[in-house]
């Protein structure tokens, strides 16, 4: 019997070879069957495929918490704002004793403004105090050797320790009157 | 009598003793009464600082409305047409307001004088915000519990209490929609998962009426009747159809559809624009759904029922899209306005529609933005995802979702982190603890690792082990009572950054300005409302105010004056014409000021004080807005190499436009700052271009004390002989 290629809206894995076993053994009721078994391929000979309807089952829930946590990184170091106001990717003066031009990392004057690297390395110190918490939280979890766990424990722990000291030295710098 | 008297004190003491769950319930009231109080008086900064009065623009006009609701009663105000705003149209603004905030800080008025309180009606709108800030973190409270624990809705309550991002928006004296509305959001979500969860018709109808107060308090119900159907798709992708979904979603649907439609500005636009027709499409997959579940149990077969789904699904999708089809072609259902749909494709504001883009709240988020909003809970917020993740359940999908979808907004608009704001507490509430569970498992754990070592005790292997956990116990302990600490440093540093926040960045008034003196003494430039009460009390009560819209709510609501156009911009062409005046030389722009009858013009001016939210500085908005509907104005005109410019080599048409001399008239004889020459203005930094400025058809009116709000008067024309 023919095969049917058209996609079906719901995801069904079992239903192409269930459509194959119920033509044969039943008449279908489906209505596009009929109509297409009468109109081309009355005169119309379909060449043996080999095909199958791509099953399409839902990724872990740890696959998509990866994908979140790319998504969260690059909304938390300020993506949008570097597509829409296109800072440049670090900033520059020019020193008023020898003429050089030097980098400015941090763009100062105001709370809502960046460069773009500014953005990236604050948004990659949020990111890595999150996992830090996951790792402490892997470190505590029964089933794992001795050793991997302390390890966990103590990678979690320093990424904590980073990001936060990190992550108060770069507001220390922009904001300069911060806690002040 | 005597024989209780002589118990000893030991035993009375006992009698008082509480059982465990007595002193838990003891300690989770005293936490929460300690939290609602705090919300409050951390808000409170301004009102110590200067004085119990009305914040920026918005909160003026809702103050005023209140006003009318109190004195005229709510069938007048609902029926208002407002002809001292917008001269000549007026406004109708009973059908253009949302009316939530205006009736809760009305009927707290009435209670209070019922209760013989008799306060004024400012008092309870500059307090309206810290209340229901305090009542935002008793939900907190409830919502963690349904979602996680009642640990967790505890942290949950205190983060949410000190949140900057919450913070900046809900001060006493921010008498705005937001404050009240963050309230109903979280109120409604919590009502919608408690009815997921339980299935119960009570709680679906309770989450409708909490929709109800939504709309009534903010246009952001955008976000939860979209939000709501989304998780709703989400549930039914993962397999987690139920009947409690059903009964829930249906009933908040149908009835918070029907009650939406009783607010005026909202009108039948859940039936009619393309923003809420996510929600009906998602309500009809409902119903294929319930009726595919009733197929599949009258039928026994299940290989025709496989056939029956797809053709209902085939059938069903296509119905549904050849009706979207027919209503968006027809005309019927509008596309999405250009505030929502600027959130979907935030290059479109940029480039259409320069009056959402010159609002400074809506440009993009910096990542410093988020953390001087958020602190630690940036951290803690990809962490609280991975326990969600851990535990998957109906509650934890919608927090997670909640969370993604408006930290998405949040990034792309900076006044949107407030309604990040409950996500991310909520979120990261629970990592704190689940963290600190583990933690304190960890430490409790001593005791019964020895007892069943010494009770088992058979095989070597065993007993190797045990003796190895035994070694390894202390140091545990010590490690986790190490950590504790370290939780406890972070968020003691969250507290602090917090608290500093509120106090240097979020409590001005802005009405009122502060400066640091000379020697560090604190000066206050108290020059609008010095302008406002002059305008009150010196100008004929009849008479026609010309400014930016920025001022139009404060000069109706302080100066008790007809103004052209106010904050509320809803007529692009009559701003536009407003800043073709401003932007014209005073000989064509006395034609616009004389067909609209205009009485006085009203500046504000930064150079003396170096203020530097004046309109000198938004006055290339001004022609923005005014080249787009008037291609006459021409911004090139005004720039010089694409610099914009006011000292001697900038363009001739900036040197002679209207803001120019209004702005600068006078100036040139000034001295503002030691060793500079005269007519140095101090916010742009550049000594002024043109000093010797006539006016010949205003004339000066009013100055204030530090020069920054400026009132001309329109000479009538001259006699013909």
């Amino acid at each position: 019997m023919s095969q049917k290629t058209r996609m079906a809206p719901k995801p069904d894995p079992q239903s192409l070879s269930a459509t194959a076993a119920d033509s044969s053994a039943q008449v279908s009721i489906d209505p596009f069957f009929h109509i297409l078994k009468f109109v081309p391929y009355s005169f119309l000979r379909p060449p043996r495929l080999r095909l199958k309807l791509p099953s399409f089952s839902l990724p872990s829930a740890m696959t998509v918490f990866s994908l979140i946590l790319l998504t969260y990184f690059m909304v938390v170091s300020g993506f949008i704002y570097d597509v829409i106001v296109e800072p440049p990717g670090i900033g520059s003066t020019q020193d008023p004793a020898t003429g050089a031009v030097r980098p400015v990392v941090f763009l100062s004057g105001r709370v809502n403004g960046q460069y773009i690297i500014e953005g990236l390395s604050s948004g990659f110190m949020f990111v890595l105090g999150g996992i830090g918490i996951v790792l402490l939280d892997l470190a505590l979890d029964k089933n794992r050797a001795r050793s991997i766990k302390v390890s966990y424990s103590i990678a979690g722990i320093s990424s904590i320790v980073i990001a936060y000291v990190m992550t108060t030295l770069f507001i220390r710098i922009k904001i300069p009157g911060y806690l002040r | 009598m005597a024989a209780v008297a002589n118990m000893p004190v030991s035993d009375l003491l006992k009698s008082f003793k509480l059982k465990t769950k007595q002193q838990e319930l003891l300690i989770r009231v005293s936490i929460l009464c300690l939290v609602y109080i705090l919300a409050f008086i951390t808000r409170l900064f301004s009102v110590l600082r200067y004085e119990s009065m009305i914040h920026e623009f918005d909160p003026y006009f809702n103050y005023r409305t209140t006003l009318y609701l109190t004195q005229n009663g709510f069938y007048d105000f609902w029926n208002w047409f407002d002809y001292e705003s917008w001269y000549p149209l007026g406004r109708i603004v009973g059908g253009t307001l949302y009316p939530g905030l205006m009736v809760t800080a009305a009927l707290i008025y009435r209670i209070l004088h019922f209760l013989r309180f008799a306060v004024h009606i400012r008092e309870v709108c500059v307090l309206t915000a810290p209340f229901f800030a305090s009542n935002t973190t008793l939900v907190a409270y409830f919502f963690g519990k349904e979602i996680w624990d009642t640990g967790a809705g505890l942290v949950a309550a205190i983060l949410i209490a000190v949140c900057p991002g919450y913070i900046s928006r809900s001060v006493a004296g921010s008498y705005d929609n937001e404050g009240v509305a963050i309230f109903a959001l979280l109120f409604t979500f919590y009502l919608f998962v408690k009815a997921v969860n339980t299935g119960s018709l009570a709680w679906s109808l309770a989450s409708a009426f909490g929709y109800f107060y939504m709309v009534s308090a903010w246009g952001g119900y955008v976000f939860i009747i979209n939000l709501i159907p989304l998780y709703v798709l989400v549930l039914l992708i993962t397999g987690r159809y139920s009947m409690r979904l059903y009964v829930a979603y249906n009933c908040m649907y149908v009835l918070g559809m029907l009650l939406a439609m009783q607010i005026r500005f909202v009108g039948f636009q859940h039936v009619q624009s393309g923003e809420h027709m996510a929600a009906m499409g998602v309500f009809f997959l409902m119903q294929v759904f319930y009726f595919l579940d009733w197929v599949k149990h009258m039928l026994s077969d299940t290989k025709l029922f496989q056939a029956f789904l797809r053709i209902t699904v085939t059938c069903a999708v296509a119905v549904g899209t050849i009706a979207l089809g027919l209503g968006m072609l027809s005309g019927y259902i509008s596309p999405w306005t250009g505030r929502f749909y600027s959130l979907l494709d935030p290059t479109y504001a940029k480039d259409h529609i320069p009056i959402i883009a010159s609002v400074s709240e809506h440009q993009p988020t910096a990542w410093s933005s988020f953390m001087f909003d958020f602190h630690i809970l940036l951290f803690l917020f990809p962490a609280g995802l991975y326990f969600c993740f851990k535990r998957l359940s109906d509650a934890t999908i919608f927090i997670v979702m909640y969370g993604l979808t408006s930290m998405y907004f949040a990034g792309v608009m900076v006044r949107l982190i407030l309604v990040a704001t409950p996500a991310v507490c909520l979120i990261s509430a629970i990592a704190v603890s689940a963290t600190v569970k583990n933690l304190t498992v960890l430490l409790r754990s001593k005791n019964k690792g020895v007892q069943t070592g010494s009770t088992k005790g058979s095989s070597s292997s065993k007993a190797s082990s045990k003796a190895l956990l035994d070694q390894s116990q202390p140091f545990q302990k010590n490690g986790a009572i190490a950590l504790l600490f370290g939780a406890f440093y972070l968020l003691s540093k969250y507290a602090t950054h917090c608290t500093w926040v509120t106090s240097e960045a979020y409590s001005s008034p802005s009405i009122v300005l502060a400066a640091r003196g000379a020697h560090g003494s604190r000066v206050i430039f108290d020059d609008y409302r010095e302008a406002y009460f002059w305008l009150r009390q010196n100008t004929p009560p009849d008479a026609k105010v010309m400014s930016w819209w920025d001022y139009g709510y404060q000069i109706t609501a302080m100066g008790n004056r007809t103004v052209i156009v106010d904050n509320n911009t809803w007529n692009n062409t009559h701003i536009a014409t407003v800043g073709r005046a401003m932007s014209s030389y005073e000989d064509e722009a006395i034609e616009i000021m004389r067909s609209l009858d205009v009485d006085y013009v009203l500046v504000v001016f930064g150079g003396v004080t170096g203020y530097s939210s004046d309109d000198i500085n938004k006055f290339l908005w001004m022609v923005r807005i005014g080249g787009g509907v008037f291609p006459v104005i021409k911004e090139p005109d005004y720039l010089v190499n694409g610099e914009y410019r006011v000292d001697k080599g900038a363009a001739p048409k900036m040197l002679n436009c209207l803001m120019y001399k209004l702005c600068y008239y006078r100036f040139g004889e000034m001295l503002t700052e030691y060793g500079k020459p005269p007519g140095y203005d101090r916010a742009r930094g550049v000594e002024i271009g043109n000093k010797d400025i006539k006016l010949e058809h205003l004339e000066e009116a009013f100055t204030t004390s530090n020069w920054i709000v400026r009132i001309y008067k329109v000479k009538p024309p001259n006699n013909r002989w």
